[in-house]
């Protein structure tokens, strides 16, 4: 393989990946919840001029990190390797000379891809139009990037190795992420949601949510965690069953 | 077991099951160069095998060497390999040249798109075809599968089920390109549940069955052995019970049943029969409208073939 294959591969891979979860359903109904974001914005705006950094960082907080990007997070991502695993055709990428591990990260690269004009950026605009200031911007941008970036790769290995991904993910978010990270705070300190607010919340000067952890940890956690959700996905995909 | 030379692949013990369900047991065979057929009713462990022998699954028991060389977690191996699976499923959204031309990509060939060209035109599809593959019949995906396998110019070709779906002109001409690839020195394994289909690679066959190998060795051999078994053959004419007759006082039929309009008879030298039925029924002065054998389906062939004998 020649310097410039590797590249050249990881993008031709990277394609195919965000070809094959952009599917017009998909892309709608996300949208529509990426809009959500925008139109919660506006009602910020529009809103008491007293309650506005309160209610714009709630717009950041319980919608867009979440609900909004974990969910948009699962559906992409977990179709990235998952649909192709189900429906067979991931063989047509897994059988070439190709490193596993440039499958595993052009999955997670085609998720955040997707995940960043169709959540990620909303949000932004929504932060925007609320009026939270750059400040709130910058956190936002920061805590969505981390929490995108980590959502999609631990996400596009649960599609690989489960089947039903989605039902799976989504009991992950709501029992995990959404119960028990909020009640126990060792449960917290390895929680992708409680580490993305906890940066966002230090980088917007908002006092820490409940169970918070150190902004460093916050930081750290989730490239930990795509770091280690990558390699499982090699491994799984050197040494599962390909369909 | 049969040891073939310059062996491309080497399989030993090899045992695959899910659960309880026992998907291959105990396999033990050599293939080198040449066209191999993987011979086996639908359900018999065929796919499963093109799977574990391409590194696609792991198996639960034994080894497999393409190469010399564990295919599992061997990405390069695949350099050498092509492959088309049996499940129809492709990239629907792509043209012909888009999705040759990515096989040609992965597999880092110097010019891709010329690659891809040649693969298509091989296989006797048009490269100009602008439609999705979506809009294309299961003959064409099929071509289109093949396309994909010989694109990297593979040493070892692993297709599953080929033929399905293909017309008798497109059946033939895939036929051609096996044997002419197997003459080419490459290692070309075709899986088929069809037995008249497998007898025209001229090849080497495998017979599998519920996840057993039933037999092994050149097609005319097996063929041998099928045919030392008694037959039961349709026997279509105007007189069933004169040309029953006939053939019960010529020897070349150990019992007859008449029918309306045929006669079902069981014989236990079939070609023998098939050279005399023509003159007996002359000699009795009847028609013959046809001669069809009935238990050369492939259950029938296997039953006897791991039956006691």
């Amino acid at each position: 393989m020649t310097a410039t294959a590797v590249p050249s591969t990881a993008r031709t891979l990277w394609s195919v990946l965000v070809r094959s979860i952009v599917t017009r359903v998909r892309v709608v109904g996300l949208g529509l919840l990426g809009a959500g974001a925008i139109a919660l914005g506006v009602a910020v705006h529009l809103s008491n001029a007293a309650n506005r950094p309160d209610a714009a960082w709630s717009l950041v907080d319980s919608y867009g990190l979440s609900l909004l990007i974990p969910v948009v997070a699962l559906m992409f991502a977990s179709a990235a390797l998952g649909d192709l695993a189900e429906d067979g055709t991931l063989v047509y990428l897994w059988l070439r000379p190709v490193p596993r591990y440039q499958l595993a990260l052009a999955a997670v690269a085609a998720s955040v891809t997707v995940v960043v004009p169709v959540a990620l950026i909303p949000l932004l605009v929504g932060a925007a139009i609320s009026g939270g200031g750059f400040r709130l911007i910058g956190a936002t941008a920061a805590g969505g990037m981390l929490a995108t970036v980590a959502y999609s790769a631990v996400f596009c290995g649960l599609g690989l190795r489960v089947r039903r991904a989605l039902a799976w993910g989504l009991a992950y978010l709501l029992i995990w992420e959404q119960a028990v990270a909020r009640v126990s705070h060792g449960a917290a300190r390895v929680s992708l949601f409680i580490s993305t607010r906890s940066v966002a919340a230090y980088l917007a000067r908002r006092s820490p949510p409940h169970n918070a952890v150190a902004w460093t940890t916050g930081l750290i956690l989730p490239l930990v965690v795509a770091f280690a959700a990558v390699v499982v996905t090699t491994r799984s995909l050197n040494r599962g069953e390909i369909s | 077991m049969t040891v073939v030379d310059d062996t491309t692949l080497e399989v030993r013990q090899l045992s695959k099951w899910f659960g309880s369900v026992v998907a291959l047991s105990d396999l033990t065979f050599d293939i080198g160069p040449g066209v191999t057929a993987l011979l086996g009713p639908n359900g018999a462990g065929k796919s499963t095998l093109f799977r574990v022998l391409c590194g696609l699954a792991n198996p639960t028991q034994g080894t497999v060497r393409i190469f010399g060389e564990d295919p599992r977690a061997n990405p390069a191996l695949t350099r050498r390999i092509g492959i088309a699976p049996q499940q129809d499923q492709l990239f629907e959204h792509y043209t012909i040249v888009d999705f040759v031309g990515l096989a040609a990509r992965l597999h880092h060939l110097s010019d891709p798109t010329a690659s891809a060209l040649r693969a298509i035109e091989i296989v006797d599809l048009d490269p100009g075809d602008s439609r999705p593959l979506s809009a294309y019949s299961k003959g064409m995906r099929q071509r289109v599968k093949l396309a994909q396998a010989i694109v990297n110019d593979p040493d070892l070709l692993v297709l599953d089920e080929p033929l399905e779906g293909l017309d008798p002109r497109q059946r033939l001409g895939a036929i051609e390109l096996f044997r002419s690839l197997g003459d080419a020195g490459k290692t070309v394994i075709v899986s088929s549940h069809v037995l008249d289909e497998v007898e025209r690679f001229g090849s080497r066959i495998l017979v599998i069955n519920q996840g057993r190998l039933a037999a092994e060795g050149p097609f005319s051999a097996i063929r041998d052995l099928m045919d030392d078994r008694p037959r039961h053959l349709r026997v279509g004419t105007d007189r069933p019970p004169t040309l029953a007759a006939g053939l019960l006082i010529s020897g070349v039929v150990t019992s007859a049943r008449v029918n309306d309009g045929w006669i079902e008879v069981e014989t236990g030298d079939a070609p023998a029969f098939r050279r005399s039925v023509a003159a007996i029924a002359r000699n009795c002065e009847v028609r013959l409208t046809e001669v069809r054998a009935l238990d050369d389906d492939l259950e029938s062939v296997f039953a006897y073939l791991l039956g006691p004998r």
